[in-house]
């Protein structure tokens, strides 16, 4: 599952970061960021709600491979800039956290 | 008849740690690192009397030594030969006593300077160890009027003097070196790269990061920069990332919870060290803080996605070392360090 199909199963929008060629190693779902660190995979993809700089942030301690934020909120633009900065991919979405758990985990049992 | 001379390493025979516990008990100030006359060193010179130990200053060649059978007229042509104040009485390389001036002095006042060397020598003896940071001679000259110290290895065999002319000798000149490294990191910081070769671990570079109270606009950047400086020294991935866990997390802590700080990085061919120290109000419990899951964050920071509790116990769980020291209300000073040695055997992967 890479940037494009993440946009694809999500109805979302590459809003920043640009494009990259990773593929999701794990998928991680949460707003507490201090959890969000405690996973050792790697390329995960970072389902949140958090949409501020430190969600971006977050996931660039971690090595993250993309950030979705959920329900279209709307992103800060220092958000959208420390991702191009960082160079991790935003996706907007207007899903619920929860659904796209759902629909990652349906695209990745078929892969 | 067989001599036991009554060692003492600081008031009496005590194993390194009970020192070490002993010093930090006693130190002055609760927060920063609680090292042995280093409470109100700058950082630099706090890293280096932590890192230099009593051997890497002792002289060890050629110990000029009596015998227990020796006379004290041989003790004191010894001593006038080569200028000297005092000769540790030695059988092999154990350390019975010392004769010192002073018992010369009384020997030949008092008629007894043909009097063997045991008779007369001294054997409350204060020594130092081997091991010990050079922080504790320094305490050590400082606490007692001595000009120098037996030392002393894990045998408990003598194997080397260090005075306080010994120490000033090493330190000056790991100063000196200390300093040229820092010059070639500012000179990194004006963009202008050390010599090192591509993806090469400096020698030492040191950088800090002042943290706001409540930026959370601004909080990570300190982390993230930290991550880019370890992954341009080509340091292994998942040490990189237990480094940054703890670099963000301590950050973060410092931003919502004190009123400000700073956050500093220093790596070095052997290990990075972080050093997190806020200006208060201090925690009231320490070990209450670094469980899982306590925290005293309002919902606004819970809004942001922090205050879930975990920063003290995330830092510790990926650090090799974790270090918190807290007083209210002056402030908190953690520090965690990480080894680079064997960087692949990670404490534990995150």
């Amino acid at each position: 599952m890479n940037i494009s199909d993440i946009v694809q199963v999500l109805d979302g929008t590459l809003v920043a970061g640009g494009n990259s060629s990773r593929t999701v190693g794990a998928v991680v779902a949460n707003d507490l960021m201090s959890d969000v660190l405690l996973n050792d995979a790697d390329d995960i993809l970072l389902l949140t709600s958090l949409a501020s700089d430190q969600a971006i942030r977050t996931a660039n301690i971690i090595g993250a491979m993309c950030v979705v934020v959920h329900n279209a909120k709307p992103l800060p633009q220092t958000m959208c800039q420390v991702a191009d900065t960082l160079g991790i991919p935003l996706v907007s979405s207007p899903l619920s956290k929860y659904e796209s758990c759902v629909r990652v985990h349906g695209f990745l049992s078929k892969e | 008849m067989e001599y036991k001379p009554t060692i003492l390493t600081g008031g009496e025979v005590r194993s390194d740690d009970q020192i070490i516990a002993a010093h930090n008990k006693s130190a002055r100030r609760v927060s920063g690192p609680a090292l042995p006359g280093a409470e109100d060193s700058p950082l630099v010179i706090m890293e280096l009397l932590q890192r230099l130990r009593v051997k890497d200053v002792m002289r060890s060649r050629e110990i000029i030594s009596v015998e227990r059978t020796d006379s004290m007229r041989f003790a004191q042509n010894l001593m006038k030969r080569n200028k000297i104040s005092g000769v540790p009485v030695l059988e092999g390389k154990r350390l019975f006593g010392i004769v010192s001036v002073n018992d010369i002095i009384s020997a030949l006042e008092g008629g007894w300077i043909h009097d063997t060397c045991q008779q007369h020598m001294a054997t409350n003896l204060i020594v130092l160890e081997e091991d010990m940071p050079l922080a504790f001679a320094i305490k050590y000259f400082q606490n007692y009027t001595f000009g120098r110290f037996p030392v002393l290895n894990k045998d408990r065999d003598l194997v080397g003097i260090v005075s306080q002319r010994d120490v000033m000798r090493v330190l000056m000149k790991e100063l000196t070196d200390e300093l040229t490294r820092l010059e070639g990191a500012t000179q990194q910081d004006k963009g202008i790269e050390p010599s090192k070769s591509e993806g090469a671990l400096p020698y030492y570079s040191m950088r800090q990061f002042v943290v706001v109270h409540n930026d959370l606009s601004s909080a990570g950047k300190a982390a993230n920069e930290i991550k880019k400086m370890l992954s341009d020294s080509g340091v292994d991935k998942k040490f990189i990332r237990r480094v940054a866990v703890a670099a963000y997390e301590l950050e973060i802590n410092i931003c919502i919870h004190s009123v400000g700080g700073t956050l500093t990085f220093i790596l070095d061919t052997e290990k990075a060290t972080i050093v997190a120290k806020d200006n208060g109000p201090g925690i009231e419990d320490v070990e209450w803080a670094c469980r899982d899951g306590t925290s005293t964050a309002n919902d606004w920071i819970r809004s942001m996605g922090f205050g879930a509790g975990m920063g003290l116990s995330n830092s510790k769980r990926v650090a090799d070392t974790f270090d918190i020291k807290s007083k209210i209300p002056t402030g908190t000073t953690v520090m965690c360090t990480f080894n680079l040695s064997g960087q692949n055997n990670v404490k534990q992967d995150v």
